[in-house]
């Protein structure tokens, strides 16, 4: 009776000891995962915004972004960008710039407009990685910054194989 | 793969002088991102538009810069200010070096 105990408790100390190692086994992916991240990770937004405009301030309105709040498939997203800003000869829209924030390299297209456009308005079809932030930045031919940003979920991404 | 360098580019029908008219326009081109690979493994190399300019008559209205994240076979709307007669032409460039363009014609009534 007291073998079986002994073995009884064995088999528990036994199980317990694996449920223990399998859970380590567990973390190692954990641990191993982030390191693959920082390997494929790309340039942060902020440091692309940067070097597009320096430490220049990037207000909030006068741009909108269409786009989608769930992409079935992240190589063709349809992104409209719209901005209610003036197109005469003075003060006009002289850039828009598309990023997402998801991709190793942030930057999609900058799109140098005229006040021969009529208006800012754009729209395109852009590949996106993962669920992430696009963001649209327009620079006036004043020199202001204004910008839109929007989430949009990928159900597969498009960027890769 | 389709054939690469195919364009369709279109206006409204009828247009009046002054009115701001939307552009759409399609070119067939397998934009690359050169993060793919074909069925042996191989890396594809990236092959992608960089570089579209739209012309208004002689004035260069729009310029666009392009990276591997514009989607295959790329579809833009912009919009013109229709003001005068005269020919609207685009011109894409790949990272090859190969050129692709097409124009219409815009008569405003």
């Amino acid at each position: 009776m007291k073998e079986i105990e002994l073995s009884r408790r064995q088999f528990i100390k036994t199980a317990g000891a694996t449920c223990v190692a399998l859970s380590v086994v567990g973390i190692i992916p954990g641990i191993f995962k982030p390191a693959l991240a920082a390997e494929e990770k790309g340039e942060d937004i902020k440091d692309v915004l940067k070097k597009h405009f320096g430490d220049r301030k990037i207000e909030t309105g006068h741009v909108d972004i269409k786009a989608p709040i769930i992409a079935e498939n992240g190589a063709v997203v349809p992104l409209t960008i719209i901005s209610d800003l003036p197109m005469t000869p003075g003060d006009y829209v002289k850039k828009i710039y598309v990023y997402a924030e998801g991709n190793l390299n942030p930057y999609v297209a900058g799109v140098a407009l005229t006040p021969a456009n009529g208006k800012a308005e754009l729209a395109l079809r852009i590949k996106m990685r993962k669920t992430s932030n696009v963001r649209a930045v327009v620079e006036t031919s004043k020199g202001n910054l204004y910008q839109a940003i929007k989430s949009v979920k990928v159900t597969i991404g498009g960027c890769g194989g | 793969m389709a054939e690469i360098g195919k364009i369709r580019i279109r206006i409204p029908d009828a247009i009046k002088k002054g009115d701001v008219i939307p552009v759409k326009a399609l070119i067939t081109h397998p934009m690359e991102t050169g993060m793919r690979k074909d069925k042996a493994g191989k890396p594809i190399p990236e092959h992608y538009i960089n570089d579209v300019k739209v012309y208004y008559g002689n004035d260069l209205i729009t310029s666009m810069d392009w990276t591997i994240a514009v989607s295959a076979d790329p579809f833009m709307t912009f919009y013109v200010k229709a003001d005068k007669a005269a020919p609207l032409r685009i011109v894409w460039k790949d990272n090859k070096g190969a050129t692709f363009e097409d124009t219409v014609q815009i008569n405003p009534q």
